[in-house]
């Protein structure tokens, strides 16, 4: 059953472009929405009992018959099945009115499904080659996505996105390679085992390396990170929100977590590698943003750097440090689709992206400012709201492992994100209005709806917190500090 | 295994990457390709030989030189000293490294286990079907980005207002 969430979608997407021409619009909004719609309801009601006694491996059937495909249902997959299928749901409602002057509606929800089924594909993989092909998927579908736009920046984008992704698709197929000659297997609990026996530092090290690369690359952390600023603002918006929300943390944080802590095991020179790239993530990022004039560039450049802090939590390996750097996977996905969106119901309104010409937007759009200093003050750690719970779980982490400067340079780097989204907030929306944005109005009805919920998540986030620990991050923390364990012991099938 | 194979699939494949004549280095792309198509049929790999050769040495070398011939050549682009000096050095670093996973590797890697034994169709269609799905699901995702870039016209004019 859970096998689909991967079927759905890519049926769905088989379908949508003879739908596209029976009915142009309404056909293809109402059942991407519905399909997205289904699958966080399913994830919740279906799934989410099904991990309540630890992580299942479960069965595929295809009319009735079974088929040679085992998916892994735990409590990380399962929490990032239900990010992944929040984020759409928040980013189909939104396409309903933002997709309308891009024509061809049907191909583009053709395409975001297929984005969705190889994300939830990945997810699923209970074997380093499945990861693989289902991260192809997604990154296929998502190269066209963010040339939609057919302008020349848009095409330009898309194909040094396209040249990098392939370069970190060889790093990832070669250290599948390596890894299958070592132990003669793909599926975790192979790999676990065979390295177990093998006594290969070196070549564990060298494959070490080249996931830090291919993944490291598609998750666009320091100095891996060149093609995310082009990309995700050339994208259509909630395209943006999709590649940032949730692309490059299913393709690059899930698959490279999945690998260090869970099949080789995290080792203190992977702790201190990945978190250097965490903190160096996390102050580039944020100083590059600083320096931005295009309201979606700036947001571009801040994905960079909370994704520092993603990967940094989860670097410490304790626990702790596991949860935060889930905690802030989440609500990262929360509020960086939030701006986005937002951004895009601003550049729709005004036809700009850059921040000197807007101004005073609050009097004209004033759903889109206020949600916007929600998402704001969630990304930058102002309690009460979600991202300050994370951030504080991380460097409460951090100093209980004895990195003490790390957990200063975190604070700090929390300041600067402060910084430039107040910035980002006086110039857009604050201010005197500027004269060409009198007739401005406020974004159409479904834009705004999917802005306003993801506004309420983040402060039923924020303020909810222990009990979305306790339902979905601590399952999945559960999996993850289980480390090598976890794969030696149900993934062994 | 004939060491001039894989001279052979070394050489060429070196030489697409430092060829500036476009044309010249798809061919010796896929003159690499049916090097290596060759070393895989010499190690019992039928299927893969035949992948490599009609797949990478023909389809990809054939779309390669259309897309040549259908760009005009235009003051050719010259590289930095940089950049030439980085291709051989990040080479020669490639090698060293491949020759210490190697060593580390010989005579521990052990022999293919049963799961992934079994003839090519045996393992596709029942060992991976749930990589047919991931494949089916790239294929498509590659026919729906030519539909949706090739289309007739991209977003209209309001969202091109500030370019």
């Amino acid at each position: 059953m859970i096998f689909l969430f991967i079927i759905i979608p890519l049926l769905l997407a088989s379908l949508m472009p003879l739908l596209g021409k029976i009915s142009k619009r309404f056909l293809p909004d109402l059942l991407a929405n519905a399909t997205m719609l289904f699958l966080l309801v399913f994830s919740v009601i279906y799934a989410k009992p099904l991990i309540a006694k630890g992580g299942v491996i479960q069965q595929a059937f295809w009319f009735g018959a079974p088929i040679n495909i085992r998916l892994l249902v735990d409590g990380f997959s399962l929490f990032m099945l239900f990010t992944i299928s929040l984020v759409s749901l928040a980013v189909t409602v939104y396409s309903i009115n933002y997709m309308e002057h891009y024509g061809a509606k049907a191909n583009y929800y053709a395409l975001l499904l297929l984005m969705i089924a190889g994300m939830n594909g990945l997810v699923l993989s209970s074997d380093l080659f499945s990861i693989y092909m289902f991260l192809e998927v997604a990154a296929v579908a998502s190269y066209a996505l963010v040339a939609f736009g057919l302008g020349q920046d848009e095409l330009e984008a898309s194909f040094k996105y396209l040249m990098l992704s392939a370069v970190a698709s060889a790093f990832i197929l070669l250290s599948i390679a390596i890894l299958f000659g070592l132990t003669g297997g793909v599926g975790f609990g192979a790999v676990a085992a065979g390295l177990k026996t093998l006594n290969v530092k070196f070549a564990v090290g060298f494959c070490s390396a080249l996931f830090i690369m291919g993944f490291g690359l598609k998750a666009a952390i320091v100095p891996f990170h060149s093609w995310l600023p082009d990309a995700h603002p050339s994208a259509p918006a909630p395209i943006s929100a999709m590649l940032s929300g949730v692309l490059i943390k299913v393709s690059g944080v899930y698959a490279m977590m999945r690998i260090f802590l869970n099949v080789f095991g995290l080792t203190p020179a992977l702790t201190t590698v990945l978190s250097v790239l965490g903190i160096v993530s996390i102050f580039v990022g944020a100083l590059a943003a600083l320096g931005q004039n295009d309201i979606k560039r700036m947001l571009a450049y801040s994905s960079i750097s909370q994704v520092g802090y993603v990967v940094l939590g989860f670097a410490i390996g304790t626990p702790l440090g596991v949860l935060g750097g889930l905690f802030h996977l989440f609500n990262h996905a929360l509020f960086k689709s939030l701006l986005f969106l937002n951004a895009g119901a601003v550049e729709q309104s005004t036809g700009t992206r850059s921040l000197d010409k807007m101004g005073g937007l609050a009097k004209r759009m004033p759903l889109t400012a206020a949600t916007s200093a929600i998402g704001s003050l969630s990304i930058a750690g102002v309690p009460p709201l979600n991202g300050f719970w994370s951030k504080l779980l991380i460097i409460i982490a951090l100093v209980q492992a004895k990195m003490v400067v790390l957990a200063f340079l975190a604070v700090l780097g929390s300041v600067i994100t402060l910084w430039y989204y107040l910035v980002l907030q006086r110039n857009a929306f604050f201010g005197k209005l500027n004269e060409n944005w009198k007739a401005v109005k406020e974004a159409p009805f479904w834009m705004s709806a999917s802005t306003v919920l993801l506004a309420l998540l983040c402060i039923a986030t924020g303020l909810l917190f222990p009990l979305v620990i306790k339902s979905w991050l601590q399952p999945a923390t559960d999996i993850l500090s289980g480390g090598v364990g976890v794969a030696l012991n149900f993934l062994g099938f | 295994m004939h060491l001039s194979l894989l001279i052979g699939l070394v050489v060429f494949s070196i030489l697409a990457v430092l060829l500036q004549d476009l044309l010249k280095a798809a061919i010796s792309l896929a003159a690499a390709s049916i090097f290596l198509a060759i070393v895989f049929f010499r190690m019992n790999a039928a299927y893969a030989g035949v992948f490599e050769l009609s797949v990478v040495a023909g389809l990809i070398t054939v779309l390669f030189i259309t897309a040549i011939a259908l760009t005009r050549s235009e003051d050719p682009l010259r590289e930095g000293k940089f950049h030439r000096l980085l291709f051989p050095l990040f080479f020669l670093a490639l090698v060293v490294i491949d020759v210490l996973v190697m060593k580390s590797l010989l005579g521990r890697i052990p022999a293919l286990t049963s799961p992934e034994a079994g003839t090519f169709g045996e393992v596709l269609w029942k060992e991976r079907s749930f990589d047919l799905i991931g494949q089916i699901g790239v294929i498509f995702a590659g026919v729906l980005a030519v539909l949706a870039l090739f289309r007739p016209s991209g977003k209209s004019s309001q969202g091109d207002k500030h370019e």
